[in-house]
């Protein structure tokens, strides 16, 4: 055994001692987490390794002669030693460039894998299980109210608010979005009544004409509307009845609902989305599932207390 | 192994030659494919988007939102269809983002509107319960740089060939024209755009600004939000 290993195993323990006394090692806990144990054994073997690696390369400085065969050139008296590739090894790289070829011009362009591809088989078998798990979420109505309430919290809330108010500040004026915690806001009602209405393109109704009332029957008509349709009704309502009906929950294929949310109205604004007398409604055709819309519909109902 | 080769002047460049070609080819090849054309119905932005897109990059939007939808079933979900490189042609630079620390907002257009801009620009967490964006007060009242914006597209136009004034495809067979005038008539077009907008938002401050004939930042970053689809 020569100084220099000597040397090292005495260099080792000095720094081993030394990162002992600094981390203050009687004290550390080995038994509970395991990080500490690990990380002494990775301080030792680090601290090993690197002074048993350079002894090997000082010992190979000192001790070292030249040895191998001369290639035959020589360029002004500098030779070279023949240095072939291990054979194995130039197989593996002659292999390497034959497969490359295969693989860049034919296996990739033609033939590889498509992340759209994963993606569509992502979709397939997610639409399936949300079709297999909630197959039957109609016959649990507190089950399909919840999916309606996530649903509404993600697309809906943003704009209506987390409370379905609309994110109404004071008065009808600052209204972003319909207020949904009932039916009708006046300033919609009032548009109505003044320019008609073609039902949103809801193919199972016909239009509204404009100007059904003039004058001051346009507000009192959509104070009352708006207001639930209680208390006294105004005589102007006589012409809104022939159609929405005297307590004004709308006529089957005539006229919607005033008074309450028709749940396949509000799902057909999901996916047509609308233009109102506030603004414009995105359409959700595409981002929602039919059983999402009839759940996020459900639950809008839910929210001005409607059954 | 290779020395034969070393000593053969000829082949070793025909060798050298053959592997250059081949990585040349593998490189240039994928940009004659379709998918790096422009997506059919991807318009150059009109001059009021690109102020807007000004904005957007002033005030570092991108630090927190990205513009690149991933294609997985939880992105898809919630942001719209997955991206396309070819949508991104009239992109300079560019705007993916690496990091989301608010949502994506590749088409944000699709389902936020004008009125919910202007609502949330101003306050943001009144709009959304538990955001942790910052207000943007001051767009309200900055008057966006029209000029540059114009300068950008004259620019794009006659450096890159970006397709203004020409017929562009759309997906349902018809086509439409992206026009770019003279500065002059370009910013009477970029007025008449942002009034409509300032009614949208339903802001007394925002359309009497606009109707001095200034255009404030945030008409211009929300006619670029309403672009994106």
């Amino acid at each position: 055994m020569n100084k220099i290993v000597i040397f090292g195993i005495v260099f080792t323990l000095a720094l081993l001692g030394v990162v002992f006394g600094i981390v203050g090692g009687k004290d550390v806990d080995m038994s509970g987490d395991m990080v500490n144990f690990y990380s002494a054994v990775a301080a030792v073997l680090i601290v090993s390794i690197t002074v048993f690696v350079v002894i090997k390369y000082v010992n190979q400085m000192q001790n070292d002669t030249a040895s191998g065969e001369l290639a035959e050139h020589n360029w002004d008296g500098i030779g070279e030693y023949k240095n072939e590739l291990p054979t194995g090894w130039a197989i593996m790289f002659i292999i390497l460039i034959g497969w490359y070829i295969y693989y860049g011009l034919v296996k990739y362009p033609f033939n590889a894998y498509s992340q759209i591809g994963e993606y569509n088989e992502e979709v397939a078998e997610y639409n399936k299980k949300f079709a297999d798990t909630f197959a039957n979420i109609k016959n649990d109505p507190a089950k399909f109210l919840a999916m309606g309430k996530s649903v509404f919290n993600v697309n809906c809330a943003p704009c209506h608010g987390n409370t379905g108010d609309g994110l109404a500040t004071a008065g009808e004026e600052t209204l972003k979005a319909a207020n949904l915690t009932h039916r009708l806001d006046a300033i919609t009602v009032k548009n109505v009544i003044e320019n008609g209405s073609n039902q949103l393109g809801y193919e199972a109704m016909g239009g509204m004409p404009a100007g059904m009332a003039a004058g001051d029957d346009v507000h009192t008509l959509a104070v009352y509307i708006a207001g639930g349709m209680s208390g006294e009704k105004p005589a102007a309502y006589a012409a809104c009845a022939s159609c929405h009906g005297e307590d004004g929950m709308g006529m089957e294929g005539v006229a919607p609902s005033i008074k309450t949310f028709d749940a396949n109205m509000v799902a057909y604004v999901l996916s047509h989305g609308k233009k109102g007398a506030i603004g414009k409604m995105p359409s959700f055709a595409g981002i929602l599932n039919d059983t999402q819309l009839e759940a996020a519909a459900a639950y809008v109902q839910s929210l001005s207390g409607a059954k | 192994m290779f020395s034969w080769l070393e000593k053969n002047p000829f082949f070793f460049a025909v060798g050298v030659f053959l592997v250059i070609a081949f990585a040349g080819l593998v490189e240039i090849l994928p940009n004659f494919a379709q998918a790096s054309r422009p997506v059919v119905g991807t318009k150059p932005y009109t001059v009021l988007e690109l102020a807007g897109r000004h904005v957007y990059i002033k005030d570092s939007c991108n630090a927190c939102h990205s513009q690149l939808i991933r294609p997985f079933k939880a992105e898809t979900d919630r942001y719209g269809s997955y991206s396309l490189s070819g949508e991104y042609a009239y992109d300079r630079p560019f705007l993916w983002g690496s990091k989301r620390t608010g949502p994506d907002l590749m088409r944000v257009g699709n389902y936020r509107t004008t009125d919910w801009h202007a609502n949330h620009m101003w306050e943001p967490a009144k709009t959304v319960a538990g955001s942790i964006m910052p207000a943007y007060k001051h767009m309200y009242t900055n008057v966006a740089d029209i000029d540059t914006a114009w300068a950008e597209a004259e620019t794009v136009r006659k450096v890159f060939n970006v397709p203004y004034n020409t017929e562009i495809p759309l997906q349902d067979g018809t086509t439409a024209v992206v026009e770019l005038k003279d500065l002059a008539a370009e910013k009477t077009k970029a007025l008449e755009e942002a009034a409509v907008i300032a009614k949208d938002m339903k802001r007394k401050d925002i359309e009497a600004i606009v109707s001095e004939g200034k255009i404030p930042e945030i008409v211009a970053l929300i006619a670029y939000l309403n672009s994106l689809k």
